[in-house]
């Protein structure tokens, strides 16, 4: 009796998927094309798609270790440089103790390291501080050296996608996947204002290759396996897609929220990964699956 | 029980990781070992090198440092006078005499063979290029020889210089210093280079104007003889001849003119030409008596390297040779240094980051493990996906241990966003092995591989621009995230695949 129900249910649930896999379709690549939108829009404002740290537009970083009178720090550097510097604690989420204050501003390191040390009447010395310069010319060139390298792993992975599916409509279906986890992230990190590092552009080039394997799995499960009904692979791929990308999310997570005593670059890099990993999902599992479907739908494929 | 050979496989590749990372040998081994041992000096002659490990000194046991530094007062009781000293180190005993200390630094020894980089083990980091000029790849060389030198006189130890290109082909020079600040770092790079050829205080020629030509090979230049050290070993006699323009030529005659013949030695003069890099003498060379107040625009360059043994006082000639050679091409750049890079990162916030990172792995294994747990209910599964996870990331440490990788904090963040990749693929094998299908096990596990492969080529395709953009800065990243996945496909998921079968199959 009961698995009458069940069956019943699934049964209206997949009439439900078949008549509406071409809507659900369309949503994640609305957002897609707003996200886009929003980086021209961006890119016109700025001159950039992202918002660059010290590390990509020039530099200092000073990180202070320890006890630090953040709020008497801010409060001196405001005066002297007016708004053009960063200040940001690291804080240990378990303990709720602070680690270290970071200072990030345009300004040459000498300059700053003289600054600091008189508001806080303090030496800055190997020991209790990290300073980390870059160069304008050099930082502008690591943006675009790291731009192109961007632009070359997603020529590569598209490549790599079209050698192993060798058909049109399905390669370009993980290829438009990978793409839309990118400018999704992307966009969300532009909106929110948080400045982007070269590891956080590091992080972009492996979402290229980290975010297409549930789209692998889905388009050959969906077009190599012939076992069962198209709709009951494709609900077997979620299933396992699902879980891979939770695992995975479990994996890049904790660096954020639960061990944040980490370097700001790392802790960038899971914040990147985790938010592509989440723009995977809606990709993957409305577009993706719904453009799979058509294609096999059209092509026979049952 | 009988195991598939892929298992095996896994088995030693994981037992030859951990001899590797953890030798036994380093594991028991007490002592300290030789840093920054100062060459020419007596414990160099007499055969101690950097790295050997000192177990005893005048039969005092040398544990660790702390061991070192009790006993140093107790050697040295009386300052003023020249001590005997018979020091253990490599299972061999040195006996020579020393005053008042030891011309080399010693640290404990290193358990493991496992690197950090700057960012987890604190040091100063430049990034270098010449201002204003693209340098070549030989140009890049010479600076970074020069460098070596400077850094030497500079009294800076634990140095690492080497070159790095990006992707539009800038070639730059990086310099690592543990322990160094930004000041030391600023001194090293930015105060011009300054060659100086003196014979007492005169300056005879200046690097980089007064020498038209150095003659690096041919006949005239290399290694003239070897003889036996008085004081145990051999050294050999190098050679090479140089062109000094006319002006320097006359005031090489000038000078010369007014001196005498070595009473010691008759068939040098009474002076000795006096090399000095940025004011610190590099080498004295002896004067032939025949160049006696001769114009000669072609001088003849000798010197010599020592060694324990024969083919180490060649070595040792040799790198001699090629560090005057060096010197005197390009002893006062021709060019500007500019810093675009440096960052100088405090060893204490280093600890604390790896302490971190060891907790951040620790709760990425717990974490996956209650998922898969609660996924599959089955502890073999569940504890083989954990076990394969912890060799992956294992083998990719034994492999940077190997090739002598600083594992920096990329580096980190490669291996554990490769442990997420890798239980995905195993999420795969998992669900195509035990999936209630008519196809054979051996089939299903083959559709798994597809997918598997397949995502391994497009993250191994999405990493590679990484070795070279941004002057292989995130290299680490790249490097780590590549060998984990290349590990997962090629030990360890064939493995797993294998172990599944078992479970399922039982």
């Amino acid at each position: 009796m009961e698995n009458q129900e069940q069956l019943t249910q699934v049964k209206k649930a997949e009439r439900w998927f078949d008549k509406n896999y071409k809507l659900l379709m369309l949503i994640p690549i609305m957002v897609t094309i707003v996200c886009f939108v929003y980086l021209v829009i961006f890119y016109s404002q700025n001159q950039s798609f992202i918002l660059k740290d010290v590390s990509l537009s020039g530099g200092t970083t000073i990180t202070l270790n320890g006890n630090i009178d953040a709020d008497k720090l801010q409060s001196a550097l405001e005066q002297k440089y007016q708004g053009n510097f960063v200040l940001r604690k690291l804080t240990d989420v378990r303990s709720g103790q602070v680690l270290a204050v970071v200072v990030e501003t345009p300004l040459d390191s000498n300059i700053v390291k003289a600054d600091i040390e008189s508001a806080l009447g303090i030496q800055l010395t190997s020991e209790n501080s990290s300073i980390e310069f870059t160069g304008s010319n050099l930082s502008n060139n690591f943006y675009n050296q790291l731009m192109i390298a961007l632009l070359i792993s997603f020529v590569l992975m598209s490549i790599v996608i079209f050698f192993l599916f060798k058909t049109f409509i399905p390669s370009i279906a993980v290829i438009f996947a990978a793409f839309s986890d990118i400018v999704m992230p992307l966009a969300l990190i532009d909106f929110l204002g948080i400045r982007v590092s070269a590891a956080g552009i590091a992080a972009f080039l492996m979402l290229v290759g980290y975010s297409v394997d549930t789209d692998i799995l889905l388009t050959t499960r969906a077009l190599k396996k012939r076992e069962g009904t198209l709709n009951k692979r494709i609900f077997g791929a979620f299933k396992v897609g699902i879980l891979m990308t939770l695992t995975a999310l479990f994996a890049v997570l904790p660096a954020f929220f639960i061990v944040t005593g980490l370097p700001d670059s790392f802790r960038q890099i899971f914040l990147i990964l985790a938010l592509g990993l989440v723009a995977d999902i809606i990709n993957t599992w409305l577009t993706n699956v719904g453009i799979i479907k058509w294609y096999c739908t059209k092509k026979g494929i049952n | 029980m009988k195991l598939h050979w892929r298992i095996w496989v896994l088995i030693a590749v994981l037992v030859a990781c951990a001899l590797f990372i953890f030798p036994p040998g380093l594991l028991f081994q007490n002592g300290v070992t030789i840093q920054g041992i100062e060459k020419n000096s007596t414990e160099y002659i007499q055969g101690l090198r950097n790295g050997m490990i000192i177990t005893s000194i005048n039969s005092i046991a040398i544990n660790n440092v702390e061991d070192y530094n009790n006993a140093l007062p107790k050697i040295f009781l009386n300052n003023s006078e020249t001590t005997k000293i018979t020091m253990a180190a490599d299972g061999n005993n040195f006996v020579f005499f020393a005053q008042d200390g030891f011309n080399f630094m010693v640290t404990d020894i290193q358990k493991t063979r496992l690197k950090t980089g700057l960012d987890l083990s604190g040091g100063a980091r430049a990034l270098v290029k010449a201002a204003n000029k693209t340098l070549s790849e030989s140009e890049v060389n010479d600076l970074i020889a020069i460098t070596n030198q400077r850094s030497n006189g500079y009294g800076i130890k634990d140095i690492t210089i080497k070159p790095v290109k990006d992707l539009s082909g800038n070639n730059y020079m990086l310099i690592e210093v543990a322990g160094a600040t930004t000041s030391d770092m600023q001194d090293l790079v930015l105060s011009q280079g300054k060659f100086e050829g003196k014979i007492g205080n005169i300056t005879i020629f200046s690097g980089g104007k007064d020498i038209s030509h150095v003659e690096r090979s041919g006949q005239q230049s290399g290694i003239e003889a070897c003889y036996a050290n008085e004081n145990g070993g051999e050294y050999c006699r190098f050679r090479f001849p140089i062109s000094l323009t006319e002006e320097a030529a006359k005031r090489q005659a000038a000078v010369t003119g007014n001196l005498t013949i070595s009473l010691e030695n008759p068939e040098y003069l009474s002076e000795k030409l006096d090399l000095y890099l940025d004011d610190n003498l590099m080498d004295s060379l002896f004067i032939s008596k025949d160049l006696k107040g001769q114009v000669a625009t072609q001088i003849l360059i000798q010197g010599s390297g020592s060694g324990k043994d024969r083919s180490e006082a060649i070595a040792d000639a040799q790198k001699e040779m090629s560090k005057l050679q060096t010197i005197l091409i390009t002893g006062s750049l021709p060019y500007k240094l500019e810093i675009v890079k440096l960052d100088t990162i405090s060893p204490t916030l280093g600890r604390e980051f790896t302490k971190n990172l060891i907790i951040l792995a620790a709760v990425v294994f717990v974490l996956i493990s209650v998922v898969l747990f609660i996924r599959y209910r089955k502890i073999k599964i569940t504890s083989s996906v954990i076990l394969t996870m912890f060799s992956e990331a294992f083998i990719t440490l034994g492999i940077a241990a190997l090739i002598n990788w600083n594992l920096d904090a990329p580096s980190i963040a490669g291996i554990i966003a490769g442990m997420g990749t890798g239980v995905n693929d195993q999420i795969v094998i998992i669900d195509e092995s035990v999936s209630n299908v008519q196809a054979s096990l051996k089939e299903r596990i083959k559709n798994a591989f597809f997918i598997i492969i397949g995502a391994f080529f497009t993250i191994i395709a999405s990493m590679l621009p990484l070795f070279w953009a941004g002057a292989g800065m995130l290299k680490g990243f790249a490097l780590t995230t590549i060998l984990s996945v290349s590990v997962g496909i090629l030990i360890t998921r064939p493995a797993f695949a294998e172990i599944i079968r078992k479970i399922i199959k039982d």
